[in-house]
């Protein structure tokens, strides 16, 4: 097992390097630069000159591009143009939120995914099955971005009644520090709520149709019906016997939807001003804030493989069957 | 970002409190719909009484100043660079700079001329300018503010290695500082012209803190994100993308005006116009700055809450490429126009807000020159085009000469909705004298990009102004016209138009500055290297029941240590 991990962890190197020189050229592909998307456009060239040079973006592609992967592996970020801090300041503020979103998000697709999964297969082509396909269909086509910006309509309404309108922005309220602990708990709590729902309930519709054939399938298991013949209660059967083999293909979605929570982060993250990785990747982008959009690509790329590893490992820890070596 | 950010209009500065029509709501007044508000004040209650013994509640009270408490809640939907003056090139932070946290040499009075602020006298001296200090003005550090940290800081902005615009764009003129004495500082300037004072628009920064950084470290010294100023609010916290904290300056100088009504202001961040609307509406947000022409409707509607409208320094214009055909002719970009109905542009984009534009020098501005723009004539337009000899030969309703349509590319940015629009109408407008106009929607980097590089048939945009110093060289000086990367993207050059701007920048007599800058206004008009559409006007949503709010072309926050809370506010206070 461990080989396996040190193996995998050394196959992800050549990758993250792949990750971040496709994104250094397609960054530098792109028109403008930090110099100029910096200043106000009343600003004379030889400013603008004089800040490319102070920036290093001078110097040319190749030099700048060996100068970034230099410093990056000896656990430099480098400093963001646009924010005048270094990165590493830039990803301590907003990785926390973003790991916390995302792992809310995480909790609320496969709980949600996997209980509505095993309700329908449990009661097939049932009006609740269909009902309840039908929503998660819905919901699984709909833009995560728009979900938001609706959501957001919703809970501002006047006639929501005060104790439902759950906060649209920000992670915090603005009296957060003259809280007490309880009451700061729950105003975190309030304020996951909606962002979390809108990230992840797109994927919880997903994990719920793979669930459900998931089930199915098992259900139809000669070991289910032998169990049935011993007499075992229904509710014995499913959440013992057949529930935990089902989960096994499941866990592998975990490495499927991950990338797409991170991704989707950097909308909903805008929509509902979370202030995470996501957001600090899409205002850096507009920014053509380089070290900015390198560090956190890079910082979602080791999430991604990360993940995929974990649900990898995952597998053959649920499934003895299942060897790494 | 910022240019196209902005939607704004001039008009004769006029004060909230007054444009909040009568129609909208004022009459909740007494019953104040602040919905988030007296949620926070029902917990503030629940939390004020473990919080006695801190400063915050110390700071906010003091006899009769109770909704000092109340914060004040901006939100904007750009997140802030720096707040260190030397370095700022973002027009919100600057907002803050000189408004909030830090006091400049000299301050603009509500008809945009220069009045006394930490200087508190001047004299000229031949060719210099001798600044006396206020000696009543302290940093937020107890440090008192001195003639030292006057020239430290002007060393430091004309000090290339920082890359400091404020050398570049302020300082320009000024050759030189010399300390007098602690409150005495003499600038030695180029020429004096007839501004010389807008020169000194900047804030000094403390050198006590700030002397052992080298120039080229000056943008990246975290001083930038943790500034101590000198102004009416002081920095307590910088959430970076969720909020800035300020908080009154208690120790603020009497005679500017003393510490600030409102002891608390909130700078919040919602990238988002439809969440920032929506906590403008819930009553989480009090000053809503720089919503779209599109939001008012739904502003103006919301309970307890108006639009305030109120000029801004920005113009939007269409740019031609006067080096290339067809535009490299003066009477082809006079028949284009004369083709446009500025009216209806800015009926159909602006609500019929803003001001007609004839000009580089706002109507509002105590140097403008007050000529007519060139009227909306399609009948002259189109005679001028057959003179050209663009003629519709075909009968396609397009005009063409030698076999060529008169065809052209628009250039402008398709991220803001206002010019991605105009520009369709502009397509409409052009097509009835026969002229088909591609317009071309890109994102506002590459527009720049095109538009420095000077590959573009026309393009349409946006001009902010930095500050009122009437200086239009580096739009339309020959020297610039060939220049890589500069403002005279029309590459415009006319020997007449040159002695003009060169004359008139010297010129210490306002009345003699204005004839000039008019006579160079008819000489752009007849030549028209650009075709200028309106001023813009800027427009934010407020709260009712703050007073005091005025905001004009100098900032939406330039008064805001004077707005206060409405006595109802108070009445409710715990």
């Amino acid at each position: 097992m461990i080989r396996y991990a040190a193996r995998r962890l050394l196959e992800a190197v050549p990758i993250l390097i792949g990750i971040v020189t496709l994104i250094f050229l397609l960054l530098h592909l792109a028109p403008g630069d930090p110099a100029t998307a910096y200043f106000n456009p009343n600003v004379s060239p030889e400013i603008i000159d004089r800040m490319r040079e102070n920036l290093g973006l001078d110097r040319p592609l190749h030099e700048q591009y060996l100068r970034w992967l230099r410093s990056f592996f000896t656990g430099d970020f480098g400093y963001s143009f646009s924010q005048h801090r270094p990165v590493a300041d830039v990803i301590r503020d907003a990785l926390p939120n973003t790991l916390l979103l995302s792992a809310v998000s995480l909790v609320l697709i496969f709980v949600v995914g996997c209980a509505v999964g095993a309700v329908q297969a449990v009661r097939q082509y049932s009006a609740l099955d269909n009902v309840t396909t039908f929503v998660s269909l819905f919901v699984y086509s709909m833009p995560g971005f728009w979900l938001g910006l609706m959501l957001i309509l919703a809970f501002s309404s006047p006639a929501m009644p005060e104790f439902l309108r759950l906060p649209i922005s920000g992670v915090t309220s603005i009296d957060y520090e003259f809280m007490g602990p309880i009451e700061r708990i729950v105003d975190r709590v309030r304020h996951l709520v909606l962002p979390s729902f809108a990230l992840g309930i797109a994927s919880a519709a997903g994990v719920a149709r793979y669930m459900r054939g998931s089930l199915l399938e098992v259900i139809n298991q000669d070991y289910i019906r032998t169990a049935r013949a011993k007499g075992l209660s229904e509710r014995r059967v499913i959440l013992k016997h057949a529930l935990r083999n089902a989960l096994i293909p499941i866990v592998s979605l975990l490495g499927l939807y991950l990338p797409l929570l991170f991704g989707g982060s950097v909308v909903i993250e805008v929509v509902f001003s979370w202030p995470g990785m996501g957001r600090a990747l899409y205002n850096a982008i507009l920014a053509r804030d380089y070290p900015v959009v390198m560090a956190a690509s890079f910082l979602f790329g080791v999430l991604v493989l990360g993940a995929n590893l974990l649900a990898d490992m995952l597998y053959a820890v649920i499934d003895p069957r299942i060897r790494t070596d | 970002m910022r240019p196209h950010a902005y939607f704004a209009v001039v008009r004769k500065g006029r004060s909230a409190d007054r444009i909040v029509s009568p129609t909208r709501r004022i009459v909740a007044q007494d019953t104040l719909a602040r919905p988030g508000w007296s949620a926070w004040r029902v917990r503030r209650a629940l939390t004020l009484l473990s919080l006695a013994s801190t400063g915050w509640v110390a700071c906010g009270g003091g006899g009769g100043r109770d909704e000092g408490a109340a914060p004040l809640i901006l939100g904007y939907t750009a997140d802030l660079q720096t707040l260190n003056p030397l370095v700022s090139t973002d027009q919100n932070a600057n907002d803050l700079i000189y408004h909030l946290l830090y006091t400049p040499l000299v301050a603009y009075d509500s008809t945009y001329r220069v009045r006394p602020w930490l200087a508190e006298s001047w004299e000229f001296e031949g060719k210099s300018v001798v600044f006396t200090l206020r000696d009543d003005v302290r940093w937020h550090d107890g440090e008192p503010v001195t003639a030292h940290d006057v020239k430290f800081t002007f060393d430091m902005a004309k000090d290339e290695r920082s890359g400091s615009p404020l050398g570049a764009v302020y300082l320009a003129d000024v050759t030189d500082a010399e300390v007098l004495d602690q409150h005495r500082v003499r600038f030695t300037l180029a020429s004096l012209g007839s501004q010389p004072l807008e020169s000194f628009y900047w804030p000094p920064v403390p050198r006590h803190l700030l002397e052992d950084v080298p120039p080229e470290e000056m943008s990246r010294h975290p001083f930038g994100r943790s500034p101590v100023g000198s102004g009416p609010y002081r920095l307590v916290r910088w959430q970076a993308g969720e909020q800035l904290v300020f908080e009154e300056n208690e120790a603020f100088a009497p005679s500017l005006g003393g510490p600030p009504a409102i002891g608390r202001v909130l700078y919040r961040i919602v990238p988002e116009r439809t969440t920032l609307l929506s906590e403008f509406i819930r009553g989480e947000v009090d000053v809503y700055g720089t919503i779209g022409p599109s939001e008012v409707e739904r502003v103006e509607n919301a309970e307890g809450a108006g639009v305030v409208a109120f000029p801004w320094r920005m113009f939007t214009y269409i740019g031609w490429n006067t080096r290339q055909e067809p535009f490299d002719s003066a009477e082809m970009r006079t028949a284009l126009a004369l083709a446009l109905d500025r009216r209806e542009l800015r009926e159909a984009v602006l609500g019929g807000r803003g001001s007609p534009a004839s000009g580089p020098i706002p109507p509002w501005h105590p140097l403008a020159p007050g000529l007519e723009p060139l009227p909306y004539a399609p009948d002259s337009a189109a005679a001028i085009l057959e003179a050209l000899g663009w003629r519709d030969s075909d009968g396609d309703g397009g005009r063409e000469r030698g076999g060529r349509p008169l065809e052209f590319t628009l250039l402008t940015v398709g991220t803001s909705p206002v010019l991605a629009d105009l520009a369709q109408i502009v397509q409409a407008q052009l097509a009835r004298v026969g002229v088909l106009v591609q317009p071309q929607l890109l994102e506002w980097q590459t527009v720049l990009g095109r538009h420095r590089a000077r590959d573009f048939d026309a393009v349409l945009t946006n001009w902010v102004l930095d500050n009122f110093r009437v200086d239009p060289r580096p739009l339309f000086h020959s020297s610039q016209a060939a220049r890589d990367g500069s403002a005279n993207r029309s590459s415009y050059a006319n020997p007449v138009a040159d002695s003009l701007m060169d004359l008139g920048v010297t010129l210490a007599e306002e009345s003699e500055a204005r004839e000039v800058w008019a006579e160079f206004a008819r000489i752009l008009q007849r030549d028209q290297p650009i075709t200028f559409l309106f001023w813009n006007e800027d427009l934010a949503g407020l709260r009712a029941g703050l007073e005091g709010v005025r905001m004009d072309a100098r900032g939406e926050l330039v008064t805001l240590p004077r707005w206060r809370w409405a006595s109802t506010d108070r009445e409710e206070a715990p």
